[in-house]
């Protein structure tokens, strides 16, 4: 494989200040991932999903209008091949089952370092490498 | 001897006869008289007459006819008519003196009889006054005691000839209740007496007894009715004792005849009917069931009277200002009667109660509910901006910093985690009070678990300059992987934070065959004995000065408690202050029942 195409990542949060230093860790990878977009509820990211087409998302699970978990459910009904990892604050392992029965993909537990998003987004591409894989 | 007494009375009587024949004889001889002397024969006849009674004329037939024989062979004499006169005198003689003499017999021996039967009487009439279980005396009109039988003299003493008031009461004067003078002036009383000097009481029948000469005694019959009289007190005691306690039951009760009709009813069921005793009473027995229970209730009585249904049944009482009350009843037949006991207990108040219980309850539901929400919410943006400040640190370590920037910002990411630490223990300990905690059970090597929570804690060991040390057989227990590795870390790091540096701390398991007994001993400060009881306790800590070292809310070890409990075992703690503690704690290798959410 070659030089890999950088992955444009939506990124729904609620909290200014969370998307900006979402943005601001990935920024630190530059040469993998590009910051496509914002959306700060549900709907905003189903709508900005359809538009962007992003490769990966990143979503809150606790927003107004529409909450994370319907919006994952959306998403991958629009797109089963979406990429979401549900980032929350919520301690509550059923929070974490309810995200990936809606089809999340990975799951990331705030506070977390920089570290720990990486690790996060590689082991979601990990798995859709291999889903790929077995796909085609 | 009666015999030989005859015998001898007659050889005397016919040695009288042959004497007064040979006397007669020789004296008619010697005074030469023309017959023979006859007056000796009087004598037999006599004797004969005495003794033979009637008999008698045979002697004298005898004696007349030695009499003419005698004369027939005395020389001086001649048989002539008066012979035979004489003769004839001797049997009038002996007729007369036999008769008289028999009469005279038959009059003693009647006599005598008559003495006898008085004396057969009068030991029959003695043998009942003795026998008879009453006491008997009579007394004169002058006081004084003429008779006493038996019983009366074995309680009184032997008094008869004595003054009754002196002897009986001690008194010089009649007792002021007396009843001799009526008495002996022909009335019959009869009173109860209770007497001081035997401590009994005495039923006294006491009526006029004429003398033979006329005068009126009075007689007395003394019955003991001390015990009648016992068991009547005690009947009465236990009537009045049964009275209190239907009078003062806290259950209303009533009497039902018939099924019908209300006899009787205490207190407690005037209150609940509203009505007073006597309206209460012969009221009917359907009038204080509510319609719509009539049927239901009147079957209950019908099978409670016949011994069968259930001993309760519940139905709703009218009382008298039509307020309708929920009851519930017993009806208890009456052994002997047509009639049963109905006791019944007003459930108004405890069925509001229960109602409002259930309101609390529901409320308190909500209240729990509300409480787990805020605590879901807390929880969330408590961390939330928790998350910058790691995620910032995190990023700033990949920066060029100067030393003191470093040094900064360790701190930083230092206190984040404690303050996340601190968040996530609040966060579990609300979900083991609100019992959403439930285990995912595995097989787990102890040795990982070990030595997973000695690598995560080590760098803070280290930085003491602490020494960990473990003994740890490879065994494997049905737990929660996770939550056996939070109750080790958490007294792993408990020994950590409480020992001094260059101090020991020693993780030893043992198998026990049944279970395992963890063991985190440690050479720090110690617990003193007084606080060890409690330090399980939630936000118990030992010392809470402000001197105290920083960082704990006292959940760690309440956490640790509420997960051996999970998982079926126990923890306790022992400890020397200055020389260390010790904490163990059980968990068993099976679970027997998987409970869920315990």
């Amino acid at each position: 494989m070659g030089e890999e195409k950088k992955k444009r990542v939506l990124i729904v949060e609620d909290a200014a200040y969370m998307r900006e230093m979402l943005q601001e860790m990935l920024h630190q990878e530059e040469r993998s991932y590009e910051v496509v977009g914002f959306a700060v509820n549900g709907k905003e990211a189903v709508e900005k999903y359809k538009e962007l087409k992003p490769d990966i998302v990143t979503m809150d699970l606790v927003m107004e209008e529409m909450d994370g978990i319907q919006a994952i459910r959306e998403i991958k009904r629009y797109d089963p091949n979406a990429l979401i990892i549900a980032i929350t604050a919520l301690g509550m392992s059923e929070y974490k089952d309810a995200a990936l029965a809606a089809g999340a993909d990975e799951y990331l537990w705030k506070p977390f370092t920089i570290n720990n998003l990486f690790e996060a987004f590689e082991r979601l591409l990990r798995k859709r490498g291999r889903g790929s894989e077995g796909n085609e | 001897m009666k015999i030989e007494r005859l015998n001898y009375r007659f050889l005397l009587l016919l040695s009288t006869v042959l004497a007064c024949t040979i006397l007669a004889f020789f004296v008619g001889f010697i005074r030469e008289e023309t017959i023979v002397y006859t007056h000796f024969f009087y004598i037999p006849i006599l004797l004969a007459g005495v003794w033979y009674r009637r008999k008698a004329v045979y002697i004298a037939l005898l004696l007349s006819s030695v009499y003419i024989l005698v004369t027939l062979f005395s020389p001086q004499a001649a048989l002539s008519v008066h012979i035979f006169e004489r003769s004839a005198i001797f049997v009038a003689v002996a007729y007369v003196i036999g008769f008289v003499s028999e009469e005279r017999a038959k009059g003693e021996e009647k006599l005598k009889e008559t003495k006898e039967k008085i004396k057969e009487e009068r030991d029959k009439l003695n043998l009942i006054l003795e026998s008879m279980d009453d006491g008997v005396c009579i007394i004169s009109k002058d006081y004084k005691v003429e008779f006493m039988n038996k019983v009366l003299i074995d309680v009184f003493g032997y008094h008869v000839g004595d003054i009754c008031y002196k002897a009986f009461h001690n008194r010089d004067e009649p007792c002021p209740g007396c009843k001799n003078t009526e008495v002996v002036k022909g009335k019959t009383v009869r009173w109860e007496w209770h007497s001081r000097r035997t401590n009994r009481t005495y039923d006294l029948f006491e009526t006029p007894l004429k003398n033979i000469d006329g005068s009126i005694s009075k007689l007395t019959i003394f019955r003991d009715i001390s015990e009648q009289k016992r068991i009547e007190d005690n009947l009465r005691d236990a009537e009045e004792r049964y009275r209190v306690i239907f009078e003062h039951a806290l259950t209303a009760l009533c009497v039902i005849e018939h099924g019908k009709f209300v006899s009787l009813a205490n207190k407690e069921f005037e209150t609940l009917s509203g009505y007073s005793r006597e309206e209460i009473k012969g009221k009917k027995w359907i009038d204080f069931i509510a319609d719509e229970d009539m049927d239901r209730v009147q079957n209950y009585c019908e099978e409670r009277r016949k011994g069968e249904a259930p001993a309760c049944c519940e139905f709703k009482f009218v009382s008298r200002n039509g307020e309708i009350k929920h009851v519930n009843a017993w009806i208890e037949p009456i052994p002997g009667a047509d009639s049963c006991i109905a006791s019944l207990l007003d459930m108004t108040e405890l069925k509001r109660k229960e109602e409002e219980l259930r309101e609390t309850c529901k409320r308190l539901a909500e209240l729990d509910k509300m409480k787990s929400d805020f605590l879901n919410v807390a929880y969330h943006e408590l961390r939330s901006p928790l998350a910058p400040i790691v995620g910032y640190a995190s990023m700033l370590e990949r920066c060029e910093l100067p030393d003191k920037g470093k040094r900064y910002l360790y701190n930083i990411e230092q206190s984040a985690r404690q303050l996340e630490k601190l968040i996530n223990r609040m966060l579990e300990l609300a979900r083991i009070d609100g019992k959403k905690i439930e285990l995912s059970l595995e097989w787990v090597r102890i040795p990982e678990v070990v030595s997973e929570v000695v690598k995560s804690l080590e760098p803070e060991a280290k930085e003491k300059r602490q020494k960990i040390s473990m003994s740890v057989p490879d065994i494997e227990v049905q737990a929660d992987k996770q939550k056996l590795i939070a109750i080790l870390s958490n007294l792993v790091s408990n020994a950590i934070k409480y020992t001094p540096e260059e101090g020991k701390i020693d993780i030893n398991v043992e198998d026990r065959g049944e279970d395992i007994c963890a063991c985190v001993a440690d050479t720090g400060i110690g617990i003193p004995e007084e606080h060890l009881p409690k330090i399980f306790e939630r936000f118990y800590m030992v010392d809470t000065s402000l001197t105290r070292k920083s960082g704990s809310l006292g959940l760690g070890l309440s956490i640790v408690k509420e997960y051996v409990k999970l998982h079926g075992g126990i923890v306790w703690a022992r400890s020397e202050v200055g020389k260390g503690s010790e904490f163990f704690f059980t968990i068993p290798k099976r679970r027997k029942a998987i409970k869920k959410g315990a």
